[in-house]
Order: C-alpha cells, then sequence, then structure tokens
C-alpha cells in the first residue's frame, strides 16, 4: 500500500529532523535532559528486548548497564588515550559478558522466579561495586574526564561543549537502537516471540529454547552495557547509584509506562518518565510518589502502556479510505 | 573474651534471623498460596513500625501498638488485595508483581510525606530496658524480647497452620487453589484473609523492630533485600526454607561483621548465588 509507506516514512522523517535539530530548538540546560532520554531510551529498549520479545521480566537489569558504566570509567582512568568508540565496544562487551554469565543461570527458570533470580545476581553485582573499593572507589564513585575526539580533516572536537556530546551520544544510541531493532527482526528474534506465546510448542518445533533465550537476553546486555558506557560519558562519573537495585526498578517503571507490546514503546516511557520528573521535582520533593500512582494506574488501567494510547491502525484506516 | 564473644555474635545473628523470619514468612505464604510475589510486603513492615512510633508518641504505650499497628495494616492489606491485586490477578503473575512494586514506591514516598525523612526514635519499654549479665559480659533484653517473641510468634503460626481448620484450608490451597475451591471454600475470601494476615504480620515485625533499629525511610527497602535472599535460599514458597534460611543469614551478617567486615554483603549474595547455581530452586523449593 502506497499510503502506509508514506506515512510511515513520514513519522520516520519527522521524528529524524525534530533530533536531529533539537539542540538547536531547546535552551542548553535541556540539551542535558535530552542526552539523559536519548541514554535511557537505549536503555529501555535493551531490557525490552528482553521483556517485550521473550515476555520475560528481567528485574535485576541495571548489573549490564553498571557493568558497562564502569568498565568504561575505569578505561577512560587506566588507559588514557583509547579512542572512545573503543571505550563503549568494550562496556558493551562487558555487559554482553555478563549476560551470558547471568542468563546461563537465569533463563531457565519463568515467572517470579527469573524476574528474582536476575534481581539476586544484580544485587550481588552491586555489593562487589559496593565493596571492592581499590578498583571501584566504592560508594564515592569515580571521576571520569570526557575525552576529545579527533576526526581526520576536521580536527578536534571537544565534548565538553554539551551539543557536541548530544550529536555523539545521538550516534551511537541510533546505532545501537538499530542494531536491537535488526535484531529483533532476524528468524531468531521471531523464534523468540514464539517462545514467549509457548516455549514447550516452540521446543517441539525444534527451537532450542534454552540456547536462543540466552542468546536474547546476553545480546540484550550488550546494548544495555553500551548504555551504561555512554552514561559515564555523559555524567563524567560512576558511583553504584548506575548498578543499585533503584537502576533496575527505574527502568522496569519507564518500560512499563511506556508499553513493552511493540519495539518502540519504551522510548515513549522513558521521553515521559524524565519530562514528568524534570517538571514534578520543581513542585515537590516527593515526586517518587506521584509517579508511582502513575505507574500503579499503568499496570491497573492501560496494559498496553502509553504506546497503545497511538493508534497508527485508524490513520492508516484513514488514508486507505482516501485513496480509494 | 574468648568463647563469649562468639556466644553474643551468635545470638545477635540469631535474633535478627527471627526478625527477618517474621517478615519473610507472611512473604513466603503469600507466594506460596497466590503466587505473588508481594513486593509491598516490605512496605506493610515500614508502616508497622511508623504506626508503633505514632502510638508510643501519642498514647505513651509501645504495648499498645503493638495491637493497634498490626491492625490498621491488616486492613490496609485487606483493602490492597480487594481493590488493587484482584483486578490484575487475571492478567497474570508479571502485572501483579509490578503492581505490589508501584505499591512498594507508592507507600514508601507516602511514608516520607506524612513522617518526613529524619529517623525517628521510638524508645525500648520500661521493663526491657537495660542488660542482663551474661557469662562474664551483658546482653541487652530488649534483644532477648525480640527472639522470645520471635519464637511465640513461630509456634502460634505452626499451630495455626498445623492444627486448625483454616490452616488446613491455607495449606490445602497452596498446593491446589482450584481443588479447594471446588470444593466448596470461598477461595477469594481466604486470599484475601492471607493476604490480610501476612501483612498483619510484618507490621508486628516492624512494631518489635522499632526500638531496636530505629524507624526510617530506607528500612523498607533494607529488609526487602534480606527477606529476598532469604526466600531465594530458602526456596521459593517454602515455610521451613525460610526458616532456615533467615537465620542462615542472621549469623552470616553477624559474624561476616565480626571477621570479615568489608565483604558480609558480598557473602549474602554469594551465598545466594551458589545456592542458585547448585539448585535453581532453592534449598527446600519445589522443582517446578
Amino acid at each position: 500500500m502506497m499510503s502506509e509507506k508514506y506515512l510511515n516514512r513520514g513519522w520516520g522523517a519527522a521524528v529524524a529532523l525534530f533530533v536531529l535539530f533539537l539542540p538547536v530548538i531547546i535552551p542548553e540546560i535541556k540539551v542535558h535532559l535530552a542526552i539523559e532520554i536519548l541514554i535511557f531510551a537505549l536503555f529501555a529498549i535493551s531490557f525490552n528486548l528482553v521483556l517485550g520479545s521473550l515476555g520475560m521480566l528481567p528485574f535485576g537489569f541495571a548489573a549490564f548497564f553498571g557493568m558497562g558504566a564502569y568498565i568504561a570509567a575505569l578505561m577512560f582512568n587506566h588507559i588514557p588515550g583509547t579512542p572512545l568508540a573503543v571505550i563503549l565496544l568494550a562496556g558493551a562487551v562487558s555487559g554482553l559478558i555478563s549476560a551470558i554469565f547471568v542468563g546461563f543461570f537465569c533463563v531457565r527458570l519463568g515467572g517470579t522466579y527469573f524476574a528474582l533470580l536476575t534481581l539476586a545476581f544484580q544485587m550481588f553485582f552491586f555489593a562487589v561495586a559496593m565493596k571492592w573499593r581499590e578498583v571501584t572507589n566504592g560508594d564515592d564513585g569515580m571521576g571520569v574526564i570526557r575525552p576529545e575526539l579527533y576526526f581526520p580533516g576536521l580536527g578536534k572536537l571537544s565534548l565538553m561543549n554539551i551539543n557536541n556530546l548530544y550529536y555523539v551520544t545521538l550516534f551511537f544510541v541510533v546505532l545501537g537502537i538499530l542494531a536491537a531493532y535488526l535484531f529483533s527482526k532476524t528468524p531468531l528474534g521471531n523464534s523468540a516471540t514464539s517462545m514467549r506465546e509457548n516455549d514447550e510448542r516452540a521446543s517441539f518445533l525444534g527451537y532450542n529454547v534454552f540456547l536462543t533465550k540466552l542468546t536474547v537476553f546476553s545480546f540484550a546486555g550488550l546494548i544495555a552495557g553500551l548504555a551504561g558506557g555512554l552514561y559515564v560519558l555523559f555524567q563524567e562519573f560512576v558511583a553504584t547509584t548506575a548498578i543499585d537495585a533503584s537502576m533496575s526498578f527505574t527502568i522496569v517503571i519507564m518500560a512499563i509506562i511506556g508499553g513493552t507490546g511493540r519495539f518502540f514503546g519504551p522510548i515513549l516511557g522513558v521521553i515521559f518518565f524524565m519530562i514528568f520528573q524534570d517538571w514534578i521535582s520543581d513542585l515537590t520533593d516527593n515526586w517518587w510518589f506521584f509517579l508511582g500512582i502513575v505507574f500503579i494506574a499503568v499496570v491497573l488501567f492501560l496494559e498496553g502502556g502509553l504506546i497503545s494510547l497511538i493508534n497508527l491502525d485508524r490513520v492508516r484506516l484513514w488514508l486507505s479510505r482516501q485513496e480509494s | 573474651m574468648g568463647i563469649d564473644i562468639y556466644l553474643i555474635q551468635a545470638l545477635h545473628g540469631l535474633v535478627y534471623g527471627m526478625l527477618i523470619f517474621m517478615v519473610a514468612s507472611g512473604l513466603t505464604l503469600v507466594f506460596g498460596m497466590m503466587g505473588i510475589l508481594n513486593l509491598a510486603h516490605a512496605s506493610f513492615y515500614m508502616l508497622g513500625a511508623y504506626f508503633a512510633y505514632t502510638v508510643t508518641v501519642y498514647l505513651g504505650n509501645f504495648w499498645l501498638s503493638l495491637i493497634i499497628s498490626p491492625l490498621i495494616v491488616g486492613i490496609l492489606g485487606i483493602l490492597t488485595e480487594r481493590f488493587l491485586l484482584r483486578p490484575v490477578h487475571i492478567k497474570g503473575h508479571i502485572a501483579e508483581l509490578l503492581l505490589t512494586f508501584g505499591l512498594f514506591y507508592v507507600l514508601g514516598e507516602a511514608v516520607r510525606i506524612i513522617w518526613g525523612s529524619n529517623p525517628l526514635p521510638v524508645p525500648v519499654p520500661g521493663i526491657l530496658k537495660g542488660d542482663i549479665p551474661f557469662f562474664e559480659m551483658t546482653y541487652p533484653i530488649y534483644r532477648l524480647f525480640i527472639l522470645c517473641f520471635s519464637v511465640f510468634i513461630l509456634v502460634g503460626m505452626l499451630i495455626l497452620l498445623m492444627k486448625t481448620r483454616i490452616g488446613i484450608l491455607i495449606r490445602a490451597a497452596t498446593s491446589d487453589t482450584d481443588m479447594v475451591d471446588a470444593l466448596g471454600t470461598n477461595v477469594p475470601v481466604l486470599f484475601m484473609g492471607v493476604f490480610g494476615g501476612g501483612a498483619a504480620l510484618a507490621a508486628v515485625a516492624g512494631v518489635v523492630a522499632a526500638p531496636f533499629l530505629s524507624v526510617f525511610p530506607g528500612m523498607g527497602l533494607d529488609v526487602l533485600l534480606d527477606c529476598f535472599v532469604v526466600i531465594v535460599i530458602g526456596g521459593f514458597g517454602s515455610m521451613f526454607g525460610a526458616f532456615v534460611a533467615a537465620l542462615m543469614i542472621g549469623e552470616l551478617q553477624s559474624f561476616g561483621v565480626l571477621w570479615i567486615p568489608r565483604f558480609a554483603m558480598v557473602f549474602q549474595f554469594m551465598l545466594m548465588a551458589i545456592v542458585l547455581i547448585i539448585r535453581p530452586t532453592g534449598l527446600f523449593g519445589e522443582v517446578e
């Protein structure tokens, strides 16, 4: 159908234009908020690879985000001069490796068991980050200096400039989201969906359920690790807050509010969460109270999350009527 | 010095372990029966402690709070089950988990709004003040009270579960809800009652813990994580497992702090990881 193609392109182009020119439109102080939204959007997408496509709720997903953050911070500090891309890659790979390790023990179990076991491992990671002071500096955390980027022919690019940081973050976030999107469209991604619906049947059809789940889980860990590395670059700092239970819980809340049924749903949740938090924390210190109520309301009344409010089908129907 | 310090440390561990068990037992009961991991359980514990503070301040009597606080929290638990959990029951366990999770945040913030963020002291009641001689050292009476009281609650719970008709129904519903329903028991009411009872039990633990650990907004999360370790190690839904694991965690924390203070917390989660690697369903959990 022509119209649908145009509709999707139109949406895509509008979003792309908006994101590209965002730092020009909004005041500088809000660019910080935009960068944070970008990073958490990537984190939420990786989280939803597990919850959305596998139908398993990883309650301790900050383990891989935090792992990426710590590894990136350690490389910034101990191996000066390493290119930024290499550092972020190392963060992502550390997320991957720790997710393979955790997933090996967790993905066999389902439902509440899986949720809790991932949280158990995350708390173990947290305890190590908290107490292994020689390496992680405990809850005081580690400061990081943003490196300068060298482009052949273009010269130096300082990341202390917030707009530069925005575009660099945008580049890696888009890369990560694209990778996750393509991954979810592979035959492997589709077989994961069959396991969400009925993993016994999938196993009778000859799929290796354990290996498929482990692969999806590990890949999600990789993307979360990348988000963690970007988080350090943005914050210029890493502490146990990047790997604690609150971080795990926050990403659950963001993704559920946005809606986990569709690929881009969690991003909507991140945008809502961040802007809501930015707005309401000026008015009250107890903003978690209101956010908690929004969250409960979504669980009770809006199962598909915020994205289920956007009904593209209706627009499509209207367009097809115009055509005929 | 010598053997005394180990005895005292073991006793500390026992006291804390029993306290954790009081909270974890309600959690285990609800999980075993309804399949809900109630994250708001820790909030009920915290609310119990805060109500204890308010009652002791306004009525000047700690013992009264031991009755009033569980009563209020128990009713709150019943309302939670009836009006929040039951509507999402059909959406499955993950939705139920998420709901209690949201409630954990809302109640945690509500406590800050009502009572503020500062730690509040609850004085130890008169007759339980002071220490008693213990070999060549002394031991606080209040800790011994916690120990005796929790044993009393444990025995009471055993009698309720093993010897009464309600206990038989609860145990039957734990193994097969549909069958109990088919045999003519009003299962939704039973669920509501058990949920409320579990909340009240958590509040009792909160009241007892209040003079010992003081009352602060983070106490919910602290106990949630400890309980969570306990039910994972003991095995989901296993009461006996929770009991054994609670004592293990109590002693581990107590001796961990004595010997290697820095890694006490790591040990706890390491123990959990090791148990899970060897037996993914916990020490006494049934295979799924």
